[in-house]
């Protein structure tokens, strides 16, 4: 069955992530001046205000910051309530947001915060594979 | 004799992007802002960072954010090719009233490069606007749907760090429908008003359909019409005309993000600092506020946002309304007129809060037309906080009876 949800639009300045993500490598921003990893991409480090960004790649691995349970949406994922949605800490520092795998939404308070993730990429179409965290 | 404003402040740099006309590569409207940003900040010698005021045409949330800044003044007024004028008219009071010291204008259009991006990466927002914005781009892969969805992660949050409930949380929802009970024109006033309303428990709310775990309907505000009203005038016309002055003793606005990706702490909002600043103003400090005004499009809103005024200790905010402090005949009234949860809410509600504080506090609030007995408090002040975005953008002022 061909993927029925959003698909992310990757624009020229997050071709690096998109790219990683299709074989399978969570790509990170970096700033070589302060060497602060950031998240989302930006054109300037939010840190430092340097313009020297590279982009590395990352462990791949998180903990869950904090959830939720969605019991509404609409789309695609309508047919796919209740879900659960995260935010991430990234090991390399700051965060992602997720709908979040290995975990069972209808005992949300069997879930951690603070419990151990790990990315996966769902391709989602030729070029656009979605990071997903999961439970370890 | 010049005017007050004259010679306040002056324009110490200008500069531009790398490239402008028809560039090679197409740009982004973001990219050119950001080029002639750090041109700027070259040229002059001034650190991006001593910028705390940003005006723009409809960029400045999504600017401040991506440049890491905390603005005090947040102007992004959009009337068309004049805008940038008005933005240094804007920029010239705000700085002689010592509100800021150092103001960006900052534009940037690729009105070339729009039509090989096919539309994207040329609009203001961050949000849903643009497909190649931050907070469409690395959000829209996941389900959110609306405010709920993304609120809900600020409860999960509050419990996991302060070891609240769900459940303390509900008694903001019982206590404000209370409110909304005394007074007619709230929708959940009674049966009569809406099949739902009238008095409701603790269970009532906690049993109600879930939206986003943990929060139930009764945890969300409604959605519904409204249209008010103010009028606001210099000391000489207020003591000159027949109805009561409020006056506002302090006022000051912030921000801590604009994509709740951003959101570095999910149990604190900028109303801490901008309730800060307009106590400042007003000389006057939380146990000063004989009642509250607070924005609850949740009750996870309100709960946090009583922490952030100074009104309760940090992870303590619910309990204003579960010890019945913020309750009919409380010490500490919010809400009273039933809030964004039972009495009324169109999408943005701040101007409801600031209506409901002049009623208050100039007596008015049992006209016949809001109210019935009971209702009426006796404050003499009342601090009213506005929430706006996903728990990122906060208002506060401080108004003062006669």
């Amino acid at each position: 069955m061909p993927y029925d949800k959003p698909i992310p639009d990757p624009s020229p300045h997050t071709k690096p992530f998109w790219e990683g993500a299709k074989a399978g490598k969570l790509m990170l921003p970096r700033c070589t001046n302060c060497n602060r990893v950031h998240w989302y991409p930006r054109l300037i480090c939010p840190n430092c205000h340097s313009r020297d960004l590279e982009w590395i790649e990352g462990s791949g691995e998180g903990r869950i910051h904090t959830f939720a349970v969605q019991h509404r949406a609409f789309g695609g994922w309508a047919g796919e309530t209740p879900f659960v949605t995260a935010y991430i800490d990234l090991n390399e520092g700051d965060r992602m947001l997720t709908v979040l795998r290995g975990v069972d939404p209808t005992k949300p308070e069997e879930i951690k915060i603070g419990a151990k993730v790990r990315v996966e990429f769902e391709p989602a179409s030729e070029d656009v594979h979605i990071p997903f965290w999961r439970v370890v | 004799m010049p005017g007050v404003l004259s010679r306040a402040a002056a324009i110490v740099g200008a500069a531009e992007a790398n490239e402008i006309g028809y560039p090679a590569e197409p740009r982004t409207s973001l990219q050119l802002h950001i080029e002639a940003i750090k041109n700027v900040s070259e040229q002059t010698g001034i650190p991006i960072s001593r910028i705390d005021g940003i005006f723009s045409a409809g960029w400045s949330s999504e600017l401040a954010e991506h440049l890491g800044l905390h603005p005090k003044y947040i102007d992004t007024t959009a009337v068309g090719g004049c805008s940038f004028e008005m933005h240094v008219h804007h920029a010239l009071a705000a700085i002689h009233a010592g509100i800021i010291d150092v103001a960006l204008v900052s534009h940037g259009e690729a009105g070339w490069s729009a039509r090989a991006n096919r539309g994207r990466g040329g609009r203001p927002g961050g949000g849903a606007g643009d497909p190649w914005a931050p907070g469409t781009q690395f959000t829209t892969a996941y389900g959110l749907s609306g405010a709920p969805s993304n609120y809900s992660h600020s409860m999960t949050r509050h419990n996991h760090r302060f070891g609240t409930t769900p459940e303390d949380f509900a008694n903001i929802a019982v206590v404000t429908r209370q409110w909304a009970t005394l007074n007619p024109r709230a929708v959940m006033f009674s049966k009569e008003t809406h099949p739902e309303g009238g008095p409701i428990t603790i269970e009532d709310v906690q049993k109600a359909r879930l939206i986003a775990w943990p929060l139930t309907l009764l945890h969300c505000c409604l959605v519904t019409d409204y249209g008010g009203a103010i009028l606001i005038t210099n000391p000489e016309i207020a003591r000159s005309v027949k109805t009561k002055p409020v006056w506002i003793a302090g006022a000051a606005e912030n921000m801590s993000h604009s994509n709740m990706l951003e959101m570095e702490d999910f149990t604190a909002t900028s109303a801490a600092a901008s309730s800060a600043a307009a106590y400042k103003m007003a000389g006057m400090g939380p146990e000063d506020m004989e009642m509250a005004m607070i924005y609850d499009s949740f009750t996870i809103t309100a709960g946090i946002t009583a922490e952030m005024l100074g009104l309760a200790p940090r992870g303590e905010g619910f309990k204003l309304w579960k010890d019945g402090h913020a309750a009919p005949g409380g010490r500490l009234p919010i809400n009273t007129n039933g809030g964004g949860l039972s009495f009324n809410h169109s999408g943005m509600y701040g101007q409801q809060l600031i209506v409901e504080a002049y009623r208050q506090l100039t007596g008015t609030a049992e006209d016949g037309v809001n109210g019935i007995a009971g209702k009426q408090t006796t404050a003499r002040s009342c601090v009213v906080n506005g929430t706006g975005g996903s728990l990122s953008t906060t208002g506060t002022l401080v108004l003062v009876a006669d």
